[in-house]
């Protein structure tokens, strides 16, 4: 658990790092897409890991994927 | 007696703790996407009422919230593992975390009103201003909830209900949640 914790919150700094990267250097045409995609990793890793969702019924992992997925392709194709 | 998180009654932290951050997500997500909406609208307004935001103070933001957000995971641990002062010390640590989220957000807000950058200054200010200050109300509550957690913690041991722990540090993972979320759309995307 310790172990899988620490990896976590270093796959999550990589991430940030890797959004930060892409708003700084990425072409436009690709950035929206790109960070939503990075930012939903981070938002369903959190979820999963620290708040251990990953031990829960189904029914609350699907709803947390299905408002993240909705969020995120709606602001891809609004933007 | 063991938890049965597998059923849909008693997810990690108690089905109450999730209906509220789920509330709270459906809430954050659909002014985001309004947000989105205006700003396709109008972009060139976005565009540039985003580059006067410090997009470092926002990364430094991000990683203080998910450190944070990473020694209250760690803290469930150890109170898991019955190590009831490690578990109040990575509580502890939490929290300056979340205190230091707290400030450096109040450093930011200090610059954008010296700026002139207040909530009528245009839509994008009137957004980015409901919805940062929105979400800074949720961190200061969920340093009262971790403190009152790892007050229990500390004093009650073994007495402390593992749900009443989990909820609250879920409580303070919904911040991290929502952050994740109004990080990219405000800071980044226009």
């Amino acid at each position: 658990m310790k172990l899988t914790l620490n990896s976590t919150y270093l796959i999550l700094l990589v991430l940030i790092l890797l959004t930060a990267l892409t708003a700084t250097f990425a072409n436009p045409t690709y950035m929206v897409p790109v960070i939503m995609g990075l930012s939903l990793l981070k938002f369903w890793t959190v979820a999963f890991q620290f708040m251990e969702l990953k031990n829960g019924n189904v029914f609350w992992k699907v709803l947390i994927i299905a408002f993240g997925a909705f969020v995120g392709l709606v602001v891809i194709l609004l933007l | 007696m063991e938890i049965n998180y597998k059923s849909i009654y008693y997810p990690p932290g108690g089905i109450l703790i999730w209906i509220v951050i789920y509330l709270e997500l459906f809430t954050f997500g659909m002014a985001l996407l309004a947000m989105a909406y205006y700003g396709s609208l109008e972009r060139e307004m976005f565009h540039e009422s985003a580059q006067l935001l410090n997009k470092g103070i926002a990364t430094a933001n991000t990683v203080l919230l998910l450190t944070s957000g990473f020694f209250v995971a760690r803290g469930v641990h150890f109170f898991k593992g019955k190590e009831w002062d490690k578990a109040g010390k990575f509580f502890n640590i939490s929290m300056l975390f979340g205190l230091a989220f707290l400030l450096l957000k109040l450093v930011e807000y200090y610059q954008k009103l010296q700026a002139g950058l207040d909530m009528d200054h245009n839509l994008f200010f009137t957004f980015y201003w409901f919805l940062t200050a929105f979400h800074w109300l949720h961190v200061l509550t969920g340093v009262v909830i971790l403190f009152f957690v790892r007050r229990s913690i500390v004093k009650k041991k073994e007495n402390v209900l593992l749900e009443d722990v989990e909820a609250g540090a879920s409580f303070w993972h919904l911040c991290d949640l929502i952050w994740l979320l109004l990080f990219p759309i405000i800071y980044l995307l226009f």
